[in-house]
């Protein structure tokens, strides 16, 4: 390879002044739309930005040590952390549970799937209002079934762990697909013959299942969770259509809060600190999932 | 072998059972909002088996009347405009990123993971700050270019990965061929390359259509898009719910040809990253 760039070195130089070209737009749009935002929300979590009273412009550590001791950004990281955990769990092993189902099904039942996908394509703005009408107990057809039978469905969205509960659940609802997806194409890569081999040597279907196909879903099991997880950090239109933060403040996560602090108590420098906690969380994952990735691009 | 015992078919049913209680689990929803919209006022709060006719076809002639409409169209403008951008500056870096022998390509990679995985609050703070400032509040252009900051590392990060597939030999040979690097990547890479091309684009204007957060911040009644309209279905003492179910089913509608055609690469792209 080198010996035949050699004699067109000049040609090999110019190729990679081409390619750098190239990346010019980008690197502007990046700067201007991305990396501007990111140095005025650093430059404002520092500050005593207030969004009626304007800075005195006198920097330090103030939002940061004001976080120590706030009970409100504690309870919203508890919010955070359960909506994360359930949510990603959920949607993890239902996605699988349905992907390995669907595995057995062949011929025109195949088509059924499309009913699973559905989901996945409502914007999250609409999923969280159809769920809010469906834990609506006056309007919800769930309520009216059980009335039937004389039982009554508690209302969910006026205690913290029932409104957590159904956040998860129309999150759940919205993003199992894209981990059936994932563990569908997952599947398809295993070899049959593995499974075979294990059930002529006696493994029962279980014991094939857990010491033969999970090691081989690893991988892709690994990444669901990480993007799940992700973007689990990010909940918003579901908290604010469903809960509005509510009962009181009790579902307020990070994101939600930070946003609270900045256009509802007008407190933006202390919501901007707030948001580089959050950045910052973001950046350490995607450090990992960049790692994960090198060997892919290069 | 076929194993017959009365365990495997327990076992069999079982699964079956599980089966069908998540299919209802995702299908509820969906059998609820058509109901919901095609209800009539006067019985939206009764079950529906205790009035199954009391259906009227009102609701999507009313919703004609609203401010909806418009705010769908705001949503297509400002979806569409950002994803072309954002492929004009992205799809050339993408394949930039890919060939070139460059340092720093790892650092490049994780700010567009982070600038696609960070909270958009973070954004929306200073960008709100400096719109308030430059006057782009209520804006097509400030909406756009916020929409950027989604769209660009998206499309950059997806490209880099679909032309890190097409083989380097193809580009050189183009090139050994006096072929200039604008051609070779024109008339060899972007065909190459055109099924990722095509879902990065779809992936790119789904994120726009779905904003509901940039939105709420930066937009007010003059260019609030379809997710943020949609709540003024919901007024402080009433709310609004054959509405809010038809446009539920206006906002879901127009990607679904978009989501069929994206799923495959959806999980192409993806897996690429798990494959070790």
């Amino acid at each position: 390879m080198t010996q035949l760039a050699s004699p067109r070195r000049g040609a090999t130089y110019e190729l990679q002044r081409g390619y750098r070209l190239m990346m010019v737009p980008a690197i502007l749009a990046v700067g201007i739309f991305a990396i501007v935002p990111l140095i005025g929300m650093f430059g404002l979590a520092f500050s005593d930005y207030h969004l009626i009273r304007g800075t005195s412009w006198e920097f330090g550590f103030r939002n940061f040590a004001k976080m120590l001791s706030d009970k409100r950004l504690m309870n919203s990281i508890y919010v955070m952390a359960s909506l994360s955990f359930f949510g990603v769990a959920a949607q993890v092993i239902i996605g699988s549970a349905i992907a390995v189902g669907l595995q057995k099904i062949t011929g025109k039942w195949r088509v059924g799937r499309v009913l699973f996908l559905l989901p996945y394509a409502v914007p999250h703005v609409a999923v969280a209002l159809i769920w809010l009408s469906l834990f609506t107990p006056t309007l919800s057809p769930i309520n009216a079934f059980f009335d039937l039978f004389g039982i009554t469905v508690p209302a969910f969205l006026t205690s913290q762990s029932g409104a957590i509960f159904a956040i998860v659940v129309a999150d759940t609802w919205t993003n199992f697909p894209f981990a059936m997806l994932i563990i569908m194409a997952a599947l398809q890569g295993i070899s049959p013959d593995l499974e075979e081999a294990a059930a002529i040597d006696g493994a029962t279907r279980i014991k094939t299942f857990i010491f033969i196909t999970l090691p081989l879903l690893a991988p892709a099991l690994l990444m669901v969770t990480l993007f799940r997880f992700i973007d689990s950090l990010k909940h918003f239109p579901m908290i604010f259509v469903m809960t509005k933060g509510g009962p009181g403040r009790s579902t307020q996560a990070t994101n939600y809060y930070a946003y609270v602090q900045t256009f509802g108590n007008e407190n933006v420098a202390y919501g901007a600190a707030i948001a580089v906690m959050l950045f910052l969380m973001a950046a350490l994952i995607a450090y990992y999932v960049a790692k994960l990735n090198q060997r892919v691009t290069t | 072998m076929i194993d017959n015992s009365s365990e495997f078919r327990v076992k069999r049913g079982l699964g079956l059972t599980m089966m069908i209680a998540l299919l209802v689990f995702a299908a509820i929803p969906t059998v609820w909002v058509l109901i919901l919209s095609f209800r009539s006022p006067i019985a939206i709060f009764e079950p529906i088996w205790e009035s199954p006719t009391a259906l009227t076809f009102d609701n999507f002639f009313k919703i004609t009347r609203s401010d909806f409409p418009g705010a769908l169209m705001n949503s297509f403008l400002t979806a569409g405009l950002s994803t072309v951008f954002a492929m004009l500056v992205g799809v050339p870096a993408g394949f930039a990123l890919a060939k070139a022998r460059v340092t720093g390509k790892f650092l490049a990679s994780w700010v567009l993971l982070l600038l696609r995985m960070a909270p958009p609050v973070g954004f929306v703070i200073p960008l709100f700050l400096l719109y308030v400032n430059a006057g782009l509040i209520d804006t097509y252009i400030g909406l756009v270019f916020a929409y950027m900051t989604l769209t660009l590392p998206l499309v950059t990060w997806s490209m880099w990965n679909s032309f890190a597939q097409v083989p380097d030999e193809l580009i050189e040979a183009a090139i050994m061929d006096d072929a200039n690097l604008p051609k070779a990547f024109l008339l060899i890479a972007l065909p190459a390359a055109r099924p990722g091309a095509v879902a990065a684009a779809i992936l790119a204007f789904l994120v726009a259509w779905n904003d509901f957060f940039y939105a709420l911040i930066i937009t007010r009644s003059g260019t609030a898009t379809a997710p943020v309209a949609v709540m003024n279905f919901i007024s402080y003492d009433s709310v609004d719910w054959a509405s809010i179910a038809v446009a539920s089913i206006a906002l879901t509608l127009p990607i679904l040809p978009l989501m069929a055609i994206a799923n495959r690469y959806i999980v192409q792209s993806l897996s690429g990253a798990v494959k070790g």
